[in-house]
């Protein structure tokens, strides 16, 4: 008998044990899946090619963060989602601001009735009704020296009162000990739904700058009750709230039940109604009942998982280029076949490679830089390593860019001519007094298309008879380096934040360098119009004004100007009401989601046929 | 030499050291000596690119960068490896890597040698707190994953500048894998010299007053170098491999063509179809390990002194 009891109890463990084993196995499958694929939900299939650091508006400084929490919070303005060129309209603010004779006060109407999301952060955890406040906290909490925002430089300088907000966080101890009830003179609320900002010099940009998500209303008690831990406790007033995130895997959203009526836009541009982007005027937003992100960083799965329909939207990766896009910029017979759909559009970007102004050989030998920008055939450039999606840059405004001068050409520097080259790079040696030695080019990444890219450009210098020696550095070793001006020549870009030249400018404006002037690029008479046409209110004359810094910008030629980007983005038909918008950048949601109807039956029936 | 002596010297058969016997045994081992005339080939085709870089000969390999043909070209009878994204020569890349690979392993195992063999056997010899020391220090550098280990030498010391020169590239490479790996080589040298100390020779050399120091260079270390050339010949391999792996990683040679930049090149080509540079520096690194493994064993049991008496 004891031998038999003793058999059932090492049984028993053995079975207790087993069940465990499942369970805890279980609950771990439970946790790595989005919920159950089968429901009725409406959802809505994204990837984002790298992991989202974090979900704090005020912390924010990656896309692929940007892009996953503008579904969740929302600004005071935001752009029109069919209407191009892009305008600003009306998010959470009733109106457009009301600006003083003088533009140095704002006024701003908050909208009634907008809550944020359920949380247990707030009292019984039904979410608060956001007031005006919800602003001015959200915009001392980025001026916080102790919360490290990577976002100070929206506001660097140009709230009344707000920089001293800034030095008063320096004597703090800690993020806690902030006091956020401390007026701040240039941000006032009259009552709980007007926001008056006060600027210390007129800046035409900040409406832009207030449809930019680090400027999104926050509720401060969020941060009281989960702290720092506040990166992965988004709470907003968006249409989505978020579910599960499970960090390297994926993240989902669901319907913020507390959302208010928004309605899809009801006028667009002349062709949307043709292509049915108007079907859905007037109906309530959003379409879709959940979102989930799927965290693909490689390029390869990501297109096979397009392919079998796991994922709706996708950038197409080079190497497939050939697979979906047959010559004449049309879809293959493969993709016609499944029904995908091609949107193009140009982004507000320019790519260069830049000089240091102060090193000592190429600073001051304008023939070497001329040299350099002729040995470059930018148009096998984009071919080699664009698939042709670019257009060859002649000066820093990109032609989608309102202020985009039609006859930078006739000024650019930017030709391809060997010979011409070698005749500069003979003149730089005279110049330099002598032989110019090898040049240093560093490139931002170590992976196979940068060191190709490298290559590219060494090769292309070497044939006109001149070293240069690349070196591969990760991005923030890169980025260290740019800002202690230690390089020579180096590959890099700017796309714009916001549609207006004064983004751009500011990359060449003195008072900027080293970043993001890394060229270290001083001329006296650009920064005397950038001083000017940056406080001048949209015009022709401040237009005018851009285009003269453009060409001074390329006189001189700081940098070898290269190329504007083209991006072509595939979606399944499934997705109804897709638009691109240059300034929310591919395909990654950027807050389009609530705009987007999914016809699920589609989207069943490719499966079934190609999974 | 008394007469006697002379008879009994004449009629004692010639004796054979442990070398010269080892060579006579591997010789025989054709299989051996064929793997031996690939590694030469290998060698030799280094030795020649680096003199061909020093004369400036204008040879095929040093002038991989040379657009031979269009765009991703598949193999034929004009370029038998086909063509890269450049429209470079993947047979002139590949050749041209042997350099690279052979460099590192070269440089590495040299490194861990001169590392490795005097610490096993001072610590062999010595024992006690030098020992312990020296026991410590490999038994923590083994407990990290190798390649974790390379990888972190690798990052520390890309960009840094030793002895006011900068270390860049393949100098890196062979760096963090010489300075990572010799834990192998001071563990067996350090086991075979504690069995060597009490033998009568190295007795024999105490009595008669001779330094510590000589003891371990001049008697100790040439009784058991036959176990370097052994481990040098198999180590050999997993250099080239780890420069392989530096490579494809981002952080090892990225300015001129090696094996490991090309397979990760390769790897996002193989989508579209494009297979040849993926291949060519697969079958370089396939032919030079298999050699090398062959080789080393062979060199293993014809040096191996028990062998030697059965």
């Amino acid at each position: 008998m004891m031998g038999q009891h003793k058999l059932s109890q090492k049984d028993f463990a053995l079975k207790f044990l087993s069940v465990l084993f499942t369970a805890v196995l279980f609950i771990a499958g439970c946790d790595r899946q989005p919920s159950d694929a089968n429901s009725l939900d409406i959802v809505l299939q994204h990837r984002l090619n790298a992991k989202v650091q974090t979900l704090d508006p005020a912390d924010i400084g990656d896309v692929i963060s940007d892009a996953v929490a503008e579904e969740i919070f929302e600004c005071l303005y935001q752009y029109h989602y069919l209407k191009r060129p892009y305008q600003l309209i009306p998010q959470l603010a009733e109106d457009m601001p009301q600006v003083s004779e003088d533009r140095l006060s704002y006024t701003i109407r908050i909208k009634k009735g907008v809550y944020f999301s359920d949380d247990a952060c707030f009292e019984n955890g039904k979410g608060k009704e956001l007031k005006a406040g919800d602003f001015v906290y959200a915009w001392k909490r980025i001026a916080n020296v102790k919360s490290l925002s990577k976002n100070w430089w929206i506001f660097d300088g140009k709230i009344a009162g707000l920089d001293e907000f800034r030095a008063y966080t320096k004597g703090c101890k800690s993020r806690g000990e902030v006091d956020y009830s401390r007026a701040v003179e240039g941000l006032q609320t009259p009552d709980d739904y007007t926001l008056v900002i006060k600027l210390k010099k007129p800046w035409p940009q900040i409406t832009y700058l207030l449809a930019h998500l680090p400027t999104a209303a926050i509720a401060k008690e969020t941060e009281d009750y989960y702290g720092k831990d506040i990166i992965s406790h988004p709470v907003g007033t968006g249409p989505f709230k978020l579910k599960v995130w499970n960090r390297g895997s994926f993240i989902e959203m669901v319907k913020n039940t507390n959302y208010r009526t928004v309605l899809y836009p009801s006028q667009g541009d002349a062709d949307d109604s043709v292509k049915g982007l108007l079907r859905d005027a007037g109906k309530p937003l959003p379409f879709c009942d959940r979102i989930v992100w799927r965290i693909v960083t490689e390029d390869q799965p990501r297109w096979l998982m397009f392919l079998q329909g796991d994922i709706d939207i996708t950038s197409i990766p080079k190497d497939n280029f050939g697979q979906a896009i047959a010559p004449g910029i049309e879809l293959t017979a493969d993709m016609k076949e499944r029904n995908i759909k091609l949107a193009t559009f140009r982004e507000p970007d320019t790519f260069w490679v830049g000089f240091n102004m102060e090193d000592p050989v190429l600073g001051k030998n304008k023939p070497l830089r001329l040299a350099i920008s002729c040995a470059i055939d930018r148009q096998k450039w984009i071919e080699l390593f664009f698939n042709g999606r670019g257009d060859v840059a002649y000066g820093f405004i990109p032609p989608i860019m309102p202020g985009y001068d039609p006859n930078i050409k006739t000024f650019s520097k930017t030709e391809y001519n060997p010979e011409k080259a070698k005749v500069l790079l003979r003149q730089a040696k005279d110049l330099h007094g002598g032989e110019l030695g090898i040049l240093k080019l560093s490139m931002p990444g170590t992976d196979t298309t940068y060191r190709q890219m490298g290559q590219f450009l060494q090769t292309a210098f070497l044939n006109i008879g001149l070293q240069v020696e690349a070196e591969y550095l990760d991005w923030p070793s890169y980025l260290e380096k740019l800002r202690t001006k230690g390089v020579q020549m180096y590959s890099s870009g700017w796309i714009a934040d916001y549609p207006d030249v004064e983004n751009f400018m500011q990359v060449f404006y003195s008072k900027t360098s080293p970043w993001p002037n890394s060229s270290n690029y001083c001329n006296a008479e650009f920064d005397k119009i950038y001083e000017m046409a940056s406080v001048m209110p949209d015009s022709n004359e401040r237009t005018e004004l851009y285009r003269q810094a453009e060409r001074i910008v390329v006189e001189d030629a700081p940098c070898a100007f290269m190329f504007h980007r083209v991006f072509y983005v595939m979606h399944h038909e499934w997705i109804e009401n897709f638009k691109p918008n240059s300034y929310k950048s591919d395909s990654f949601g950027y807050g389009l989601s609530k705009y987007y109807r999914i016809d699920a039956a589609k989207r069943a029936a490719y499966q079934k046929k190609y999974k | 030499m008394s007469d006697i002596d002379k008879i009994i010297s004449s009629k004692l058969p010639k004796g054979r050291s442990l070398w010269q016997d080892g060579l006579r045994r591997l010789w025989k081992r054709k299989l051996a000596m064929i793997c031996f005339a690939v590694i030469l080939i290998y060698f030799l085709l280094a030795g020649f690119i680096y003199a061909a870089e020093l004369f400036h000969w204008h040879v095929g390999p040093i002038q991989w960068q040379e657009e031979v043909g269009r765009q991703y070209e598949s193999p034929g009878w004009k370029h038998v490896f086909g063509t890269d994204i450049f429209g470079q020569s993947v047979l002139r890349k590949m050749l041209y890597g042997a350099k690279i690979s052979i460099t590192v392993a070269l440089c590495a195992s040299i490194i861990s040698i001169v590392i490795g063999v005097p610490l096993g056997a001072i610590a062999g010899y010595f024992r006690g707190v030098t020992d312990e020391i020296i026991v410590w220090v490999y038994s923590t550098l083994s407990s990290i994953p190798y390649i974790l280990l390379i990888l972190a030498f690798a990052v520390v010391l890309r960009d840094k500048a030793l002895f006011g020169y900068k270390l860049t590239g393949i100098t890196t490479v062979y760096l963090a894998i010489g300075l990572t790996s010799w834990v192998g080589i001071c563990r067996l040298i350090r086991g075979e010299v504690i069995k060597h100390k009490n033998r009568e020779y190295v007795m024999a050399a105490q009595s008669y007053g001779c330094s510590n120091s000589r003891i371990i260079f001049r008697h100790l270390l040439p009784n058991v170098f036959h176990l370097v050339i052994i481990d040098f010949s198999l180590r050999f391999v997993s250099f080239i491999h780890a420069e392989v792996i530096l490579s494809f990683l981002g952080l090892g040679e990225a300015t001129r063509p090696s094996w490991g930049a090309m397979i990760n090149d390769a790897r996002i080509e193989l989508s579209r179809g494009v297979w040849w540079q993926m291949a060519a520096a697969t079958a370089a690194i396939f032919f030079i390990s298999l050699a090398l493994n062959i080789f080393g064993d062979a060199l293993r049991d014809s040096l191996d002194p028990k062998l030697r008496i059965q």
